[in-house]
């Protein structure tokens, strides 16, 4: 079974519209979603999560239609953490706790308990004396503590320092070892993506422009580094993407290995590289 | 919906205190204008709950949790008609406690009246806060609430509540069901997540 199941999505709104979205994560795999900021991240969170309703198209959560009457039902097996939406201010996280208890019907006191230990969050401070760290280390325990199947993160290491940010990533793992939990999670940071996720998925301006597993797209591609000339004499389907190379006057350019003669050297491209010149390819 | 009062009352359990506070203070003064002011006045809370909802994005939170459309909309009213329900009796009490040193009473139609013309003023307003938010529609709740209570007060100041014939008092309950039967529906209707 998918866990999610996106088939040409279409949202407009005045001045940006998701077109013709269709993307896939396979129930049991970590799934990472990236693009720029504007790109339809968010929104499209929101279109899974029947938060917003798509001009066209059919968004499926576990095998349910995110628009049928049963999707409420199907919530209770998703924890979501979402960027810049919160719990009110003037709520503790003892407070949150006894109100998640009476939200979710699965929901495990002891578990929360033990993340807020975990996480070395106070129980009595209010939320708005928490840092935003604080305030993701609060979402990430709720999104956990209901048994959930599926867990959809958008931005949710953001803010977090390196080594809370590293306990998180491993805790994220350690949920995906049971066979059918999955996670969709959004990210700026691509080097978390690339040690957390089995696919790669990348919006730009509202469409997909891929989604495909990590391993596979980090065969595919490598780093040219050398002069120009050398570059021109590459065939075009073969490039990418390419910049200035600081320093000794050269170009770097992202190439598909295939494409490229076979004793040529590369360097491995990183998610990050792989992302960056093809934003760069799709604005020229 | 009992989990979305439930976090509504810890928003608010700080200024409940106030107006506990001001309810025994205001009681001093054996006025009707007051009781009904009071009321009214409660009736507010709940866009003082959307508004921190508002400011930490609640809604947008909310909506990925498995609460429906009914849970939230009906919830605000819920939390409104606690709010006036626990101000009327909080005033009930403060003028029986109050009475035996200042010989005066507060005729329980009074609060009754007031408890009704609170339940029209959030029916009057909630729509449209439901539709454009607190900080949109807060010129619209001020209008209708203050007015209404101003209204109210200096009116029923004047005239002898327990004076008015009963068929008269009668229709000001039922006037309240027909605007809260209209108003739940529409808020339904207008409700988005910002």
């Amino acid at each position: 079974m998918n866990a999610i199941e996106l088939s040409h999505i279409h949202k407009s709104f005045p001045g940006f519209a998701i077109r013709d979205l269709s993307l896939t994560v396979p129930s049991g795999t970590i799934c990472g979603l990236v693009g720029e900021n504007g790109a339809g991240k968010s929104t499209t969170i929101r279109l899974l999560m029947n938060a917003l309703r798509p001009d066209a198209g059919v968004a499926k959560v576990l095998g349910v239609d995110a628009a049928s009457p049963e999707f409420r039902a199907v919530k209770e097996d998703v924890g979501v953490v979402l960027d810049e939406a919160y719990y009110p201010e003037t709520l503790t996280a003892v407070q949150v706790g006894k109100v998640m208890a009476g939200t979710y019907k699965r929901w495990d006191q002891g578990t929360y308990e033990g993340y807020l230990r975990r996480f070395d969050l106070p129980e009595k401070k209010p939320f708005k004396d928490f840092s935003r760290g604080m305030k993701m280390k609060l979402a990430i325990a709720v999104a956990l503590s209901h048994q959930p199947k599926l867990l959809i993160l958008d931005e949710a290491t953001s803010g977090l320092d390196p080594i809370v940010r590293d306990e998180v990533l491993e805790i994220f793992n350690e949920f995906t070892r049971e066979e059918d939990h999955s996670i969709l999670i959004s990210s700026h940071i691509l080097s978390d993506l690339e040690k957390l996720c089995d696919y790669i998925a990348f919006l730009h301006q509202g469409q997909l422009l891929f989604c495909d597993e990590k391993d596979r797209l980090l065969e595919t591609y490598g780093v040219f580094v050398g002069t120009a000339e050398q570059l021109e004499s590459l065939r075009e389907e073969a490039v990418l993407g390419r910049e200035e190379a600081h320093g000794y006057g050269g170009v770097r350019a992202l190439v598909r290995r295939e494409e490229v003669p076979a004793g040529l050297e590369l360097e491995r491209a990183s998610v990050e590289d792989i992302i960056l010149f093809m934003v760069k390819g799709a604005r020229k | 919906m009992k989990a979305l009062i439930q976090k509504d009352f810890y928003v608010l359990w700080k200024q409940m205190k106030i107006f506990i506070l001001v309810i025994f203070l205001l009681s001093v003064v054996n006025s009707v204008f007051n009781v009904v002011f009071l009321v009214v006045w409660c009736s507010m809370l709940p866009y003082t709950a959307m508004a921190y909802d508002e400011r930490s994005h609640w809604d947008e939170l909310a909506a990925m949790m498995p609460y429906s459309k009914r849970d939230v909309v009906l919830s605000k009213y819920v939390l409104g008609w606690l709010c006036m329900a626990a101000a009327g009796l909080l005033c009930l009490a403060a003028r029986m406690v109050l009475g035996h040193f200042l010989e005066s009473e507060v005729d329980v139609s009074i609060v009754l009246t007031s408890l009704c013309l609170g339940v029209i003023s959030l029916d009057v307003t909630l729509p449209a806060v439901m539709r454009f938010g607190v900080e949109r529609g807060r010129m619209i709740f001020m209008v209708v609430i203050f007015g209404a209570a101003l209204g109210a007060g200096f009116v029923l100041d004047a005239v002898d509540i327990p004076s008015i014939p009963v068929p008269v008092m009668a229709l000001l309950p039922l006037a309240a069901v027909a605007a809260t039967a209209v108003s739940i529906p529409l808020s339904m209707k207008l409700y988005q997540v910002n």
